[in-house]
């Protein structure tokens, strides 16, 4: 779910701007410069992989990856969620122009944290990778959804009851994605381990 | 006497269901509406793909396309925080009218405005739907009760605001497509270039979205072929794990397509640049377009501010 044009205080969405800007710099320079257009190539794949619907129920529940970009991608994530957000802003209907740097903040952090939280406990074995994954997936959206919660409410009092009904509609979603992320950080371990390390980042 | 201001208006209970049922209703039929509207017009063969470099100089039509892509960046980026800090619902359907006018000289294709309405619909719907129930009631507030259910009240002053949040929200995506489509991307993206945004992102944003339509495609085989072989997508552990691995191997074919996309670029001579699409000139009337709708965009802070 991405914030729509409108709802944020206008402090908060020139806030997010300024502070996803900064992130969006301090990720490209820990990414190698000469690896850029493969990180964009890769984004590409990544907001395919957002357009899978699982279905839940009656209804479906899209993918939200904030944890699978990061553990594949690690501090390399937030350049590309940026970019991921910008095209969908420009190029396919969602606009959300001036909530633009918070639906990136609200993306990127999580990213962010699954993907030191991945490479930090994944361990050696494919079932222990398989399970840090799915860990790191449903922390990557209920992050997330706090975040959006956060955001919401920054509006005042007003915004405190639909805040909340933002996070508990994300708890399926959260359980899902957990699920998937499980099986596909398995397949990865099992078919190309190599992409379980983060391909692009800059050695320190 | 505490709460001496509120008005409370009482309603039977069944009437609850239309005060949930109508807004629901209603948003749910726009969106068929819209849906089906794009749907007859969608795959206009006349429609150019704006995000293809133009192959011969024809500039469009309208003011829009002849504007210089910084100024109109700038200015449409500025206008858009000024319509976002509006906080009464008459300024904001002004906005609106507004951005209507603007579509009208614009010239874009009326279904891609529809589709960016369309996006929008869900999250805004969710607003509509839940704020008259959820905001704390204050004083001077008119709140709808029903009878048995004194704890769920219908507050008037919620809808307004969720009315309000729904109308930035449509004249701002209403402005999306003046925007973006009145220029090829690579122009826009140059232009942004130009502004101080460092070229690499124009660059990335062409390429994603070059390759957004090859793994798109990639995906629909992928899924067309799990299909044939008898899948079905149901609510259990079995089509959880099948996605996992779907997407699994979307990012290993994808990754190792990476590498040949960027040894093909660096054999073509690619050394971190491709050409300039465009050349741009800044006139005058450029600027006077500009100046002219940030006044505008100021008019409207004023009268939401002060007039209100």
């Amino acid at each position: 779910m991405h914030i729509s044009d409108g709802v944020l205080p206008i402090s908060v969405a020139v806030g997010g701007y300024v502070a996803s800007a900064a992130l969006v710099a301090w990720s490209a320079r820990r990414t190698r410069s000469e690896e850029l257009p493969k990180l964009a190539v890769m984004t590409a794949a990544f907001f395919v992989a957002s357009l899978v619907h699982v279905p839940f129920g009656p209804t479906s529940v899209h993918l939200l990856i904030p944890g699978l970009t990061g553990a594949l991608l690690g501090t390399s994530a937030f350049l590309s969620i940026g970019l991921g957000l910008l095209l969908q802003s420009l190029l396919f209907q969602f606009g959300g122009i001036t909530a633009l740097g918070a639906n990136s903040l609200m993306m990127g952090l999580p990213a962010l944290a699954c993907g030191w939280f991945f490479q930090r406990y994944k361990g050696r074995t494919q079932l222990q990778q398989a399970i840090i994954g799915g860990i790191a997936g449903a922390l990557g959206t209920a992050l997330a959804a706090i975040i959006l919660a956060i955001l919401l409410a920054t509006g005042g009092e007003d915004f405190f009851g639909i805040a909340k009904i933002a996070l508990l509609a994300h708890v399926p979603v959260i359980i899902i994605e957990g699920v998937v992320s499980a099986f596909t950080i398995g397949f990865l371990a099992r078919v190309k381990p190599a992409l379980l390390q983060p391909a692009f980042t800059r050695s320190l | 006497m505490l709460m001496a201001n509120i008005i409370h208006i009482q309603i039977p209970f069944w009437q609850l269901f239309l005060f949930i049922l109508i807004p629901v209703a209603v948003m749910a039929a726009g969106a068929v509406w819209l849906r089906r509207i794009v749907h007859n017009r969608s795959v206009p063969e006349e429609d150019r793909d704006w995000s293809v470099p133009p192959l011969t100089d024809t500039a469009g039509v309208s003011l829009f396309h002849l504007w210089d892509v910084r100024c109109k960046i700038i200015t449409i980026l500025i206008y858009s925080f000024a319509v976002a800090s509006l906080k009464h619902l008459t300024p904001a359907l002004v906005a609106i009218g507004i951005s209507l006018m603007i579509l009208m000289t614009a010239r874009v294709s009326f279904a891609k405005v529809l589709l960016r309405l369309l996006a929008i619909t869900g999250f805004v719907s969710m607003f509509i739907v839940v704020m008259p129930f959820s905001v704390p009631v204050h004083k001077g507030d008119t709140v709808l009760v029903f009878k048995g259910m004194a704890w769920l009240g219908f507050n008037l002053r919620g809808l307004r605001l969720a009315a309000t949040i729904a109308a930035k929200a449509v004249a701002i995506a209403l402005l999306m497509e003046p925007l973006l489509s009145t220029a090829p991307l690579p122009v826009t993206l140059y232009g942004l270039s130009r502004l101080g945004v460092p070229e690499m992102v124009g660059q990335m944003v062409l390429l994603s979205y070059r390759y957004l339509h090859v793994f798109r495609h990639e995906a629909g085989r992928m899924s067309s072929g799990m299909q044939v072989r008898g899948f079905r997508k149901r609510t259990d552990l079995t089509t959880l794990r099948a996605v996992g691995n779907f997407i699994g191997m979307l990012f290993v074919r994808s990754f190792e397509r990476t590498e040949r996309v960027f040894d093909a670029m660096r054999a073509r001579g690619y050394q971190g640049r491709f050409p300039e699409p465009a050349e741009l000139r800044l006139r005058s009337r450029d600027l006077l377009l500009a100046a002219g709708w940030l006044a505008l965009g100021a008019a409207l802070i004023i009268y939401d501010r002060v007039v209100w």
